[in-house]
């Protein structure tokens, strides 16, 4: 008889006593929770013990659970191990999981509008704890992640696991690497930095290739919300970022999972006869079953890719974040994020519709019909040397072009800014100018030459002496003094060079560099010098111009004309004297400034 | 089953391993945890320092032609930002302080008339040091700064912060001061029509503030100064005075027929040019306007060679470009830059002065 109008706990407890109650009460919660396992089930799983009752209630979950259903409940024992499958796709969907969680986290803390998406992203540094540690994991974790989908795509393909009957699997794979692409690309604008901003400029200008011309802007509009990326474009981006390209892989993460299941994994392809499958037809005693041997061997994984990942941004690895986006200034040497840098590698080829958009539809319409085409049955690597060849040779085009697509490549900008940059730059894909990073109290205010290295150790006073009185004779000094007070609105009134003090090695060291560059470039720059001159702005705030004066000589095509004994033709006045070229940056430095050179660099 | 080349092959290896590589993660999150203060503010210092430097770039280009490079303004154009009277800092304070309190002491009962004399002798010395440290700030004195009313923001009433003060500035500009400034401050915020973003105007307000040395102050920073603020004149109370003006409307043939009657002083030309009329302000720096350097040189050697201004004297060419300065601009500049009021401004002695002023500066051209 109830204590209660209805059965409860509290006549389990009357009837078995309160111990036992619990027990049996836990015990069935646990049941319900597993979907067939009760407290003993797990007990013998977790001991590495054969279960002690029939029907086996290891494979219940998978029977009757949502998350295990999507799994298979034996493996192939040849397919548990690192090779062949490197863990590679299993990697792949940790990372879906991992990008999920550490963005949930950023969202928090994140409005998509440029008037305050940059303060948000300070804010998350500054003022959130843990802040920056997510912002680095995501960001981490995206670059890995491209990395990782794409090299489970080439273990495919070398294994041989695209064949027959896996060719939608591979389809859908395809597919769920475009959109990891898209989403890591789309995820780089949303901090609003020049970083942000750039890559992601060039990246959808290539919509705008698109023919005919009708469509191409209208692609572009669409993607941009406008001729340039702004609110709109900010706001569509991180819809696409959070919302749609999400969807997108989630459903085809579904459909590549339940193919998987279907046709289980395949085995490394010398195991099997040519043209069979035997995936699904695991004998007993080869049977790797999901409970427990490959549950624990993933939630090890899971520790331990977790783990690394978690060293790395702790020691290693800080997500950059550079200034405000600004539409007026474009960097110098802007460049696409990597794995997209093959495309503008191929873009420097020519046609910006042919490269920038016929060549990569190509690339990934032969991706995705490549298991269609690809008829033969054998999956040995022997009987595979022109595929492997194929691949070998595209892989070569993709490392070729990609550095085709580095801005080192191809893109001439004049010595004199390019040497100047190299000196001042605010960093940037991990450089910075050589003079950022020196010590405040390294910068002396004074007046310093490269003609400093022109003398022998322990000479420099005298030479820097004579120096002064040669460029006051030929008119450099006045025209670098015009230069310094009417471009470059530097408070200065005259120009007396002195060497770089003693106990200011660091400082000498960036001019020594300043050197070598002009010296490299002593064809376009002809008879160049530089000067590095640091004055005090403010407390704790200097600056720090850098100039060069060289002879102007005929530049054709970006390069210098040479006479018949190779020297540069100088371009001269009516007197038939060298026109002097002054040209400088000049950048403030704050005591409290903090430029290091980046991990690792 | 012991899994086939896997990493770990036992399954308490594994649970191990996991285990312990959980635990790993906890206390280097921890770890970070604990260092995050410190992190946070550190990177609040640095992202500052970052900010005062764009600042400073934007600064040098934008604000130095009128503030100076130096920030201590330009005589007759804009007032200095670098000064200790925009900070507020007070010269008389510790002074101030002092007598304040002798005083109190002398107006206790239980204070002994021996100590009153000792006081009064005491205050006497400190008035005498008030007294010098007043007389030492001299030059700031002559170019209307008062040491006894030493806060910009007192004297404008200003009920906010230094930084809202600074920011709202540049935010809207100061578009009424062209009655008193040769020409109004523009808006700088994108809100309201200028080129900036908000973060831009932050990095220059940190800037800007950056120039504040605390108690730091130097009296030969106060007599650096070569501007300071200067407060507006109610319209009403300006006494017109008979001097009779040339006038806008003047055509150049009037104007030319009466300059014909006086003789210019290139001395008072020059006082005028670098002080009242503020032309240095802007003729100082060839990126605003063309430089006063050479001026002569360049009207016979240039401008009156070409056909435009056919048949005039280097006179009736420098008399139009101040009376009328959208007659002729010179190439590379924007037109309605220079103030289009000099001929309200100006008596025909002062123009005729100016123009012999201007008639010195006839050095060589630099070479192109």
């Amino acid at each position: 008889m109830s204590v209660l109008p209805w059965p409860s706990f509290l006549d389990d407890v009357k009837e078995k006593g309160l111990r036992r109650a619990i027990f049996e009460g836990v015990n069935e919660v646990t049941e319900r929770v597993t979907a067939g396992m009760n407290l003993q089930d797990l007990r013998e799983a977790l001991r590495g013990e054969p279960a002690s009752r029939k029907p086996n209630p290891r494979l219940q979950p998978h029977a009757d659970g949502f998350w295990l259903h999507m799994r298979p409940s034996y493996f192939h024992k040849s397919v548990t191990g690192i090779y062949p499958e490197f863990r590679l796709g299993w990697l792949s969907t940790y990372f879906v999981f991992f990008e999920t969680i550490t963005g949930i986290f950023l969202m928090i803390w994140y409005t998509p509008s440029p008037d305050v998406a940059y303060a948000n992203m300070l804010a998350i540094m500054s003022n959130v704890p843990l802040g920056q540690f997510m912002r680095d994991l995501h960001r981490l974790g995206a670059e890995l992640m491209v990395l990782i989908v794409f090299l489970h795509m080439l273990r495919t393909f070398y294994t041989g696991s695209y064949k027959r009957p896996r060719q939608f699997t591979w389809f859908t794979g395809v597919i769920l690497l475009i959109c990891t692409m898209f989403l890591s690309f789309s995820g780089y604008l949303l901090p609003w930095d020049q970083l942000a901003l750039w890559a992601v400029t060039i990246g959808a200008s290539m919509v705008e290739a698109a023919p005919p011309e009708i469509v191409g802007e209208t692609l572009n509009l669409l993607l941009r919300g406008g001729p340039d990326i702004g609110a709109n474009g900010l706001l569509r981006f991180y819809l696409l970022h959070v919302l749609a390209v999400p969807a997108i892989l989630f459903i085809f993460t579904g459909v590549h999972y339940y193919k998987v299941v279907i046709h289980g994994h395949s085995l490394p392809p010398g195991e099997e006869n040519i043209g069979e499958d035997t995936a699904k037809r695991v004998p007993l005693d080869k049977r790797v079953y999901f409970i427990p041997d490959v549950l624990t061997s993933e939630l090890m994984w899971i520790g331990i890719t977790t783990l690394i990942l978690v060293v790395f941004v702790t020691w290693f690895f800080h997500a950059p974040l550079e200034n405000h986006a600004d539409n007026q200034i474009t960097p110098l040497g802007t460049t696409a994020p990597w794995y997209f840098l093959w495309i503008q590698g191929a873009l420097k080829l020519g046609d910006k519709v042919l490269w920038g958009i016929i060549f990569p539809t190509i690339v990934v319409v032969f991706l995705l019909v490549m298991p269609y085409l690809d008829v033969t049955r054998s999956r040995r690597y022997a009987s595979r040397r022109f595929a492997f060849t194929v691949s070998f040779i595209l892989l070569a085009g993709l490392v070729v072009l990609s550095y085709m697509g580095l801005s080192e490549f191809g893109v001439k900008t004049s010595a004199d800014s390019e040497v100047l940059h190299a000196m001042v730059m605010e960093p940037a894909h991990n450089h910075m100018g050589h003079l950022r990073p020196v010590p405040f109290d390294q910068l002396v205010p004074g007046q310093y030459t490269t003609a400093q290295f022109e003398a022998l150790p322990g000479e420099e006073s005298g030479v820097v002496a004579s120096f002064n009185e040669e460029i006051q004779d030929n008119g450099q000094a006045a025209a670098l003094l015009a230069y310094l007070q009417n471009d470059a609105h530097l408070g200065v009134s005259s120009i007396s060079f002195v060497p770089v003090p003693a106990d200011a090695p660091e400082l000498e060291e960036a001019l020594r560099t300043f050197y070598e560059d002009l010296e490299a470039n002593n064809a376009e720059l002809h008879n160049a010098w530089g000067g590095v001159i640091i004055t005090d702005q403010q407390d704790g705030l200097r600056r720090a111009d850098v100039v060069i004066v060289w002879d102007s000589v005929q530049i054709e095509d970006g390069k210098p004309v040479f006479d018949a004994n190779g020297n540069p033709v100088l371009i001269t006045d009516a007197n038939g004297n060298p026109v002097i070229r002054v040209n400088g940056q000049h950048m403030y430095l704050h005591e409290d400034s903090q430029y290091f050179a980046a991990p690792g660099v | 089953m012991n899994l086939k080349r896997e990493l770990i092959e036992s399954i308490d290896g594994r649970i191990f391993v996991g285990v312990l590589c959980f635990i790993a993660i906890m206390i280097l999150v921890g770890w970070i945890a604990i260092n995050e203060a410190a992190r946070m503010t550190a990177f609040e210092g640095q992202y500052l320092a970052r900010s005062i430097e764009r600042g400073a770039t934007m600064f040098n280009t934008n604000c130095s032609t009128c503030h100076g490079i130096d920030g201590r303004g330009l005589t007759g154009r804009a007032p200095a930002l670098n000064s200790p009277y925009l900070f507020g800092f007070n010269y008389l304070a510790d002074v101030d302080r002092q007598i304040a309190a002798l005083q109190t002491e002398a107006a206790n009962s239980a204070t002994t008339d021996a100590r009153k004399a000792e006081i009064e002798t005491e205050t006497a010395a400190l008035n005498a040091e008030r007294d010098a440290i007043i007389a030492s700030l001299q030059p700031a004195v002559d170019k209307g700064y008062n040491p006894e009313e030493p806060s910009r923001l007192k004297n404008l009433g200003w009920g906010g912060t230094l930084r809202s003060f600074v920011e709202t500035t540049i935010i809207s500009g100061r578009p009424p001061s062209e009655s008193y400034w040769p020409q109004p401050m523009a808006a700088w915020s994108q809100t309201a029509g200028g080129p900036l973003r908000m973060d831009q105007i932050e990095d220059l307000t940190n800037y800007i503030l950056n120039w504040n040395i605390g108690d730091a102050w130097t009296v030969e920073d106060a007599n650096a100064v070569n501007q300071f603020p200067i407060v507006p004149v109610d319209p009403s109370t300006v006494v017109s005075s008979d001097v009779q003006t040339i006038g806008v409307n003047t055509e150049m043939p009037t104007i030319m027929e009466n300059l014909a009657t006086v003789t210019g002083d290139p001395q008072n030309g020059q006082v005028m040019y670098n002080g009242a009329l503020a032309c240095a302000g802007c003729h100082m720096t060839a990126a605003v306007a063309p430089l006063m350097e050479g001026t002569m040189t360049r009207v016979t050697d240039i401008r009156l060679q070409q056909p435009e201004n056919a048949g005039m004297t280097a006179e009736e060419f420098l008399a139009t470009s101040i009376t009328h300065p959208n007659a002729y601009v010179t190439p590379g500049y924007p037109a309605s830059v220079m103030p289009q009021n000099f001929a309200d401004r100006l008596t025909y002695q002062d123009l005729a002065d100016l123009i012999a002023f201007l008639e010195t500066q006839d050095q060589p051209l630099p070479p192109q």
